[in-house]
């Protein structure tokens, strides 16, 4: 599939994540995460190409054009006022087409182990979000092992963990609330 | 015994050119590396070391300094190329050496220059495959821009990246200036050179954008040199995935920040095997032909014969 030129359509959320419309839920997923991490804060391949600022404008119109292009029912209503074919359906049992009905989802139980694995199947290693975020890899070792006590205090651990879930294309509220509730309280 | 490869066969002389701004990246290596590999694949390759400040495309080969050299052409001893053309050590393969006692030499003229140009267009093979210097000189940026192939190198390290930005922008900016027919065009040219100037004209694409709004003909006439500019990525030294995953992103911000087409032809990864081979002043490619970065140069030799990109990244 040739990416789209976002020179040539720049209003187009498609173009923001360099797809066409077509794409399958699994192919905005990779390309949601190559341009978050492209845009990503000292990213090598950009760093030197854009200003701090013009690289947090790209990261929020990456971010934008996912809320709705990871949503199936969003996506649906763009697609529809735009006079888009319907996206290529991937077959893959517990995909990121099967399971998405109303838009970005979190592990039934949030757990470090719940999330790991939620992250592995996607392919994406903690070296890569820590790389984007900016978050040290042991704390995000230390979320993944549920290991309460090295955490960070509250306020950082929630910015923590909505980056975290950004990143893998989850509800951030959702992921911090529900993890956090799972944390004795001192 | 020279393998073949189906398909893709040289239709004429084809220049190619590798470049990337800095130094150290391995720029020579990989020269010398990927017009040893074309040469096995039946090309007739000339190598021609134009690093004339800093020479060494011979010593990569696993070859003595030559008698003759590029220099000698440049300074009228030698009334042709040919003269100072020696066998590289493969089949097909030989060598334009760039080393010289000639301080001098690593600034040639401009006539100088295009008899030297001139000269290559006319040898009698498949492929000139020239080594550039470091730096953005004129000489390192036209020789890139008249190349059907200009690969540009560059290592995972942040200096790297940002000079070969530089050199991208430095070429693409003098292709531009070249194709400007009128004198406003290319007095904002000149302004678009200085990253900080008034006009706000940040990159090629705000150059165009201001273009067009007075001139919509000069605008596609610089689109369309912008187009045939295609620079073809080669990371170097690669460690890991991140490593890798750099060309990607060099080629996805090439296309959306500065309008080009860039494409990613390979990776090559950081191997003892290679500079124990540069140590014993062998090529790497004869010294550890089933090494990791061998077969990589092999890969990234055969897409760019075929113009191929390893993908999106995504």
């Amino acid at each position: 599939m040739a990416p789209a030129t976002e020179a040539a359509r720049p209003d187009d959320l498609y173009a923001v994540l360099g797809l066409a419309p077509r794409a399958s839920a699994e192919q905005v997923e990779r390309a949601y995460r190559f341009w978050l991490e492209l845009y990503g804060e000292g990213t090598l391949g950009t760093y030197s190409l854009l200003e701090p600022e013009e690289a947090e404008t790209q990261r929020s119109r990456v971010r934008e054009a996912y809320e709705v292009l990871g949503n199936a029912e969003r996506r649906r209503e763009y697609d529809e006022s735009r006079g888009f074919e319907p996206p290529e359906l991937v077959a893959e049992p517990g995909g990121p087409a099967a399971g998405r009905p109303g838009g970005p989802v979190s592990p039934a139980a949030v757990t470090g182990a719940s999330l790991r694995q939620y992250r592995e199947s996607r392919g994406v290693s903690l070296g890569q979000i820590a790389s984007v975020t900016k978050i040290g890899q042991r704390y995000l070792e230390y979320i993944e092992e549920d290991r309460f006590s090295m955490l960070p205090a509250a306020v950082y651990l929630r910015g923590f963990l909505q980056q975290y879930a950004l990143f893998l294309g989850l509800d951030p509220r959702a992921v911090a609330q529900e993890y956090m509730g799972r944390i004795p309280k001192a | 015994m020279a393998e073949a490869l189906p398909g893709t066969t040289v239709a004429r002389r084809e220049i190619w050119s590798v470049g990337g701004g800095k130094g150290g990246i391995g720029k020579s290596l990989i020269a010398a590396s990927v017009g040893w590999q074309l040469a096995r694949m039946g090309r007739r390759v000339v190598l021609v070391d134009a690093d004339l400040g800093g020479a060494n495309l011979h010593t990569c080969l696993g070859l003595p300094p030559s008698g003759r050299s590029l220099a000698d052409f440049i300074q009228r001893r030698v009334p042709n190329l040919e003269e100072v053309m020696v066998e590289a050590g493969a089949p097909n393969l030989r060598l334009i050496s760039g080393a010289s006692d000639l301080l001098s030499a690593a600034n040639i003229k401009h006539l100088q220059k295009l008899r030297v140009i001139q000269q290559i267009r006319g040898l009698e093979v498949d492929v000139v495959l020239i080594d550039l210097g470091a730096g953005t000189s004129f000489n390192s940026l036209d020789f890139f821009l008249l190349s059907d192939v200009s690969i540009l190198a560059v290592v995972p390290e942040p200096t790297s990246i940002e000079n070969g930005y530089r050199f991208i922008k430095s070429a693409l900016y003098r292709r531009l200036r070249t194709l400007a027919r009128t004198d406003w065009v290319r007095a904002l040219v000149d302004i678009a050179l200085d990253p900080k100037n008034e006009e706000g004209i940040r990159t090629p694409l705000d150059l165009l954008t201001r273009v067009e709004r007075q001139d919509r003909d000069a605008a596609d006439e610089l689109r369309r040199g912008m187009t045939r500019f295609q620079p073809r990525f080669v990371v170097n030294e690669v460690r890991d995935e991140a490593d890798v995953n750099i060309g990607f992103q060099l080629v996805a911000a090439c296309a959306r920040h500065l309008g080009l087409r860039a494409t990613y032809a390979g990776f090559v990864h950081h191997e003892d095997a290679v500079w124990q081979a540069m140590r014993r002043r062998r090529l790497f490619m004869t010294d550890a032909p089933t090494s990791r970065a061998a077969e990589e140069i092999r890969k990234v030799t055969r897409a760019l014969v075929k113009g191929e990109s390893l993908g999106s990244g995504y």
